[in-house]
Order: C-alpha cells, then structure tokens, then sequence
C-alpha cells in the first residue's frame, strides 16, 4: 500500500479533454499513449480510461497501417534516427 | 450516402506531374463510382515509418468523400491493381458521432487549404507551364526562412 502512494494520482487525460473521436494522421497527439520504441503505453501507466483506451489502441494500430507510426523498432532503427531527423 | 476519408500513399520515385495526374486518376475512380469529393488534404512527401516495397518515401494524399457503401468494394479493387500505390487506408465514418468528426475534419482541411492558397497564390499564378519547377524549389526554401524568422 505504500508503494501505491509514492504515484500521483491519475486521471484520464482524453477524459479532461473530452475527446470523442481521434484521428489517425495527427501523429502528434498520439505520442502520449506510446513508448519511446512506439509500444502502445499500458493502462495502467497512462491512466487512461478504459474507453479511451480502446480508441488510443485502435488509433494507433490505424497509423501503423499508414506508415506513420512504426509497428516495432529494432536495435538498428533507434541507432539510426538522429540521422533519420536530419535527412 | 455514406461518409468516407480515404490515403493514399503514391509511389515516391515518379515526378510531380505523374503523382499529379496520378491521384488524379484516383480522384476520377471515386466520382466515376458515384462518390462526391468534398476536401483534399495533400500531405505532401513524407518519410515512411517503415520500408513499403523497399520505398522509403511516399507522397501521402487524403481523400475525404461519401459515397454508397457498396461502391467501396470496387474502389478498393481499383487501388489493389493499380501498382503506383504504395498503401490506401480507408476509414468509414458511420455513427452521429463520428459524421461530426468528419465534418469538422474537412473544415479544417479546407481552412488550411485556404491558407496555403494565400500564401502560395504568387506563384500558383504562373504554375501553368511544367518549367517553372526551379523558381517554386526555390521558393519553398524561402518561406520556410521566414517562418524561422518569424
């Protein structure tokens, strides 16, 4: 129980927002659901409510079909961004 | 009528006039199939997040349309021959809610595409003949100084 308390307390971010739909292009407003290697971020670290869960996760996995967002990261590919942002 | 937003990704390794008169083609397959086009957002050329037929670029185009749904199937045919395409997504916009995000969608797409206009009226003026290439190269560069400026 003490653990627990170390936490801030969290809250669902889409919820304060009240957001109702989440469009797959604006990359932007994804990554706060995502991990450095654009894992989808649990539940349980986010806070994110169980509704908006479902639509960050779908959301997601709708970018990676667009190439917006990479489906996994290898070891090379996260060596390789820094240049990557130059181009 | 249904709603509808479809991407497309074009192959990079065509020029402009060719991605151009390619979605084009794009564009007549959707109202050719009974579809209204009510905004294009042009994306521009990107960087893929991942390879796509060893591409690592593709020049990304947004569709937003309604159409009967059954018409998709064909569409969606259409984009599979067509070997220029690198990837589409096409997303259906069924309930109240979701009709609403794709209205206020197209308003934003439109109201950007407004501004570019403005700002790109000057040489959208003398974009008529393919030469002109170079001086709109040129410039690009030149107002991207000028939002760093700024």
């Amino acid at each position: 129980m003490a653990e627990k308390r170390r936490f801030k307390k969290r809250y669902c971010k889409y919820c304060e927002r009240k957001t109702d739909f989440m469009d797959y292009k604006d990359i932007s407003s994804l990554k706060f659901s995502l991990s450095e290697r654009y894992k989808i971020m649990p539940r349980r670290l986010t806070g994110n409510c169980k509704r908006h869960q479902d639509m960050i996760a779908k959301t997601i996995k709708q970018a990676r079909a667009a190439a917006l967002i990479p489906y996994t990261v290898s070891r090379k590919a996260v060596v390789l961004t820094p240049f990557e942002e130059i181009k | 009528m249904r709603h509808y937003e479809n991407l497309v990704i074009v192959k990079p390794t065509l020029t402009e006039e060719e991605i151009q008169a390619k979605l084009a083609e794009i564009a007549e397959i959707i109202t050719s199939n009974g579809g209204e086009i009510i905004a294009r957002d042009d994306m521009g050329m990107r960087k893929l997040a991942y390879p796509i037929d060893k591409n690592a670029r593709g020049y990304y185009h947004v569709f937003y349309y309604t159409i009967d749904p059954a018409s998709i199937m064909e569409i969606e045919r259409r984009f599979r021959i067509n070997e220029e395409l690198l990837r589409f997504v096409t997303m259906k916009f069924d309930t109240k809610r979701e009709v609403k995000a794709w209205t206020d969608l197209v308003e934003a797409t439109n109201k950007r595409a407004k501004a570019s206009a403005k700002t790109v009226e000057a040489p959208a003026a003398t974009e008529a003949p393919a030469a002109e290439e170079a001086p709109v190269a040129t410039e690009v560069p030149a107002t991207t100084e000028e939002v760093v400026a700024s």
